[in-house]
């Protein structure tokens, strides 16, 4: 079975931020719920990167292992879910999660932490697919009819990619070769007074270091 | 299912025997009637029975050393009660939805959590002097033990259910809820509303005697 | 006009070889150029290894930003996620639920050979007066916290592994969704119960000479001859001091854990919950000893906290200092219904903090 990632090329992120806005829409989102953030390193500076994050679907998910309630399940494309009506609102997979992906509404009743709510990877949750039931609760479930996450399909420079992790990787190996080792290699603070071989002059683009 | 006929028949048949209930023993008290005061009344009785409505809810002098434990934890309790009873946001929306048709703003939740704790401690505190007292625990009945300990209850399966995502925990408190309200005319829990009648009958007799109580 | 005439082969020849010497050489030995500036420390390592190395420390000297307003939400990896999950996942389960087993095996067992601590001396049907009024409501208050706080963190501990083939799995997310709100409710209120433990049961639990002499002797635990001992015995100042720093850690960390809005990221949330935890293990199993030596393990102990009186003989047995002086004071064989004994019980003063020695009685032993 297809075994579904996602992956964010640093080196194509423009922050634009379209990924999270596109979870937001199709999912209907409540305000203050931010399953997918965009972090950009050293601002700025030379070398800035930015990365989009949200849940990783863990092979090993520490969300799952630390779960009191055992509320999460894992699909058999390799994602992690959870269900909404067995969650307890305690905060554990919060505190476990290396990414920071369970998010919880501060106004649940009486302004204490409510139900958790996460990336599903646009797969919805345990009720049945695309039923109005699952859409309250856990936004699309575009892997049901067949389409992929909308953050990766909004992406505008196909940083984000999302799906099976073969074809992913495939596709990543090709911009890797692409762009040659030299490409990381050259240009990433020549610019500034840090110590690397120069671009050459007919090099264009980030793998040049002339930004 | 459960649920449904606990929010449905069985909460409006203890509310049918609540407010019935205290009607007829609010009734019974103001009929009973007294044996007529024949002496000449030294001024009208009203402004006694307002004073005194008041002065009772402090200790006399004298008396206030002795009777710290019950003030503080006394005050601990019904403050925080009533601040849950009408200002907790599940309440709130009930009497909204099915008993006024009106609302108002609910507690914050910090309020909530601090009048809830006052709550329960109070109670507990309380109790556990009734019990521990070698006086009190001779002079308690079976009601005094039954409302303070069917009143934990139903605080309790209220703060079970705080989360407001299973029904069963709703069905539990609202069938405690309905057998407090069952039980509420048949007990000591009249003084709620009875304490407005006792202060101001004695207040209103002494006033007449001419004699500040 | 020049002599020169074309080259002849030969000398093309020798041209073209010279050439292909010279292209070879270069072809072979241009390559080994970035090798050779490696070896003189020029640096060609790939620079966005570094930067995701920085990345995955737990220290970040890089600077992230974030348009999302969450704590930490510039955090890319948190680290000490893993760590928490390992500790809580692998070690507090099993190790706390063999602590805990363990010391209910350990009592069971040392009740099935001990049997009941009895009064040797039978009762001598004259009361002592042992607790107030007030040291039992608030020991009261506070017991009965414990138990509700202990057992629905234990559920929510190991609910997970117990519970759910009992209950399945909604019904097992009832009870949990309810014991986490009435752990989460009744928490705040432990700290005062503490307080009032800490002030009432403060005096005389100062720990002296003679409770090293009564800890050789293990109290009596074994064999019959139980050391000297005053008003408490120094496996009760031991408990003493264990539920007031118990206390006080777990009432700290279960703050921090109940309240995040004060900006609590996740590595204090996380390190709250060690601390909550393992006080929390570590303080059920001590207070199963408490419990078990109130109740079933000691005959004459309980009603020194239900009713507030001891008989005589079991006094002398396990608390002869103590004995002693209250004989001295005149209070054994006190009648617990006279009405000036009644006044004196209720403590409304808090004077005696408990002591029911007069002013001049030591109970420090």
């Amino acid at each position: 079975m297809a075994r579904m990632k996602f992956f964010c090329d640093a080196e194509r992120c423009i922050e634009c931020n379209g990924c999270v806005t596109a979870c937001k829409n199709v999912n209907e989102v409540p305000w203050g719920i931010n399953r997918r953030r965009v972090v950009t390193i050293n601002d700025g500076k030379p070398g800035e990167r930015s990365l989009s994050v949200a849940c990783m679907h863990c092979s090993d998910a520490p969300c799952m292992a630390v779960c009191p309630v055992d509320c999460f399940y894992q699909t058999a494309d390799g994602l992690v879910l959870h269900d909404k009506d067995i969650c307890i609102g305690c905060g554990y997979c919060f505190y476990a999660c290396p990414f920071g992906a369970p998010q919880f509404p501060t106004e649940g009743a009486f302004g204490s932490r409510g139900k958790m709510d996460k990336c599903t990877f646009c797969a919805g949750g345990p009720e049945a697919d695309g039923s109005a039931e699952e859409r309250r609760k856990y936004g699309a479930n575009r892997l049901a009819e067949g389409k992929l996450p909308a953050c990766a399909e909004m992406c505008a420079t196909k940083a984000l990619l999302a799906g099976d992790a073969d074809v992913v990787a495939d596709i990543y190996r090709e911009r890797v070769a692409y762009r040659g080792a030299a490409g990381m290699q050259r240009g990433w603070g020549v610019a500034y007074g840090k110590p690397g071989v120069q671009a050459g002059k007919d090099m264009k683009g980030k793998a040049a270091g002339k930004d | 299912m459960f649920l449904e006929f606990v929010e449905g028949p069985l909460w409006y048949a203890s509310a049918a025997i609540f407010i019935f209930g205290v009607s007829l023993r609010l009734i019974e008290v103001l009929t009973r009637g007294m044996p007529p005061d024949l002496s000449a009344p030294r001024g009208p009785g009203w402004p006694g029975a307002l004073r005194t409505l008041f002065s009772r809810s402090w200790t006399a002098e004298g008396f206030t050393r002795g009777a710290t434990f019950h003030l503080v934890a006394g005050y601990m309790f019904h403050i925080g009660l009533f601040v849950l009873l009408l200002f907790a946001a599940p309440h709130v929306v009930f009497l909204e939805e099915r008993v006024l048709g009106f609302g108002w703003t609910p507690a914050p939740h910090w309020l909530f959590i601090l009048a809830a704790d006052l709550a329960f401690a109070g109670l507990a505190l309380l109790w556990l002097r009734r019990v521990m007292h070698p006086v009190m625990r001779k002079i308690s009945t079976f009601d005094d033990h039954a409302a303070a300990i069917l009143t934990f209850i139903v605080m309790f399966t209220g703060c079970m259910a705080l989360l407001m995502s299973h029904e069963s925990l709703r069905a539990i408190h609202m069938l405690t809820v309905c057998l407090l309200l069952i039980y509420f005319p048949f007990s000591r829990l009249m003084h709620a509303f009875t304490f407005f009648l006792s202060r101001g009958f004695t207040g209103a007799a002494m006033a007449r005697k001419g004699v500040q109580a | 006009m020049s002599d020169i005439a074309a080259p002849s082969p030969r000398l093309r020849y020798r041209r073209a070889f010279r050439i292909s010497v010279l292209l070879l050489a270069f072809v072979l030995i241009v390559p080994l150029v970035p090798y050779g500036l490696a070896a003189t420390g020029v640096q060609l390592t790939n620079p966005g290894a570094d930067l995701w190395r920085e990345v995955r420390q737990r220290v970040q000297p890089y600077e992230a930003t974030t348009q999302v307003k969450d704590i930490d939400g510039a955090a890319l990896i948190n680290t000490w996620g893993e760590t928490w999950r390992e500790f809580r996942s692998d070690r507090l389960v099993p190790i706390g639920g063999g602590i805990l087993l363990g010391t209910l095996g350990l009592i069971a067992a040392f009740y099935l050979i001990r049997g009941r601590i009895r009064i040797e001396g039978g009762r001598s049907g004259e009361l002592v007066p042992r607790f107030s009024v007030n040291q039992r409501v608030v020991h009261w208050f506070a017991a009965g916290l414990f138990v509700i706080l202990g057992l629905t963190g234990l559920v929510l501990l190991y609910g997970r592994y117990v519970l759910i083939p009992l209950l399945g799995p909604e019904g097992f997310s009832a009870t949990a969704a309810a014991c986490k709100e009435v752990h989460n409710l009744f928490g705040p209120i432990f700290p005062f119960a503490i307080v009032g433990l800490m002030v009432l049961f403060g005096r005389g639990n100062r720990f002296r000479w003679l409770d090293v002499k009564w800890f050789i002797k293990a109290g009596g635990l074994f064999g019959h001859r139980i050391a000297d001992s005053g008003y408490y015995n120094g496996g009760q100042k031991t408990w003493f001091w264990m539920t007031v720093l118990f206390g006080l850690l777990i009432s700290i960390s279960g703050l921090v854990l109940d309240f995040p809005l004060f900006g609590q990221g996740r590595e204090l949330m996380a390190a709250a919950h060690v601390v909550h935890a393992v006080i929390a293990v570590v303080f059920i199993a001590a207070s199963l000893g408490h419990i078990y030596i109130g109740t079933l393990g000691m005959e004459g102990a309980s009603e020194s906290m239900t009713r507030g009186y001891v008989d005589g003989n079991w006094a002398k047995e396990h608390h002869n200092l103590w004995y002693a002086e209250m004989e001295k004071a005149g209070m054994v064989g006190v009648d617990e219904n006279a009405l000036e004994e009644v006044r004196r019980h209720d403590d409304i003063d808090f004077r005696g903090f408990g002591s029911p020695l007069p002013k001049g009685g030591d109970t420090g032993h």
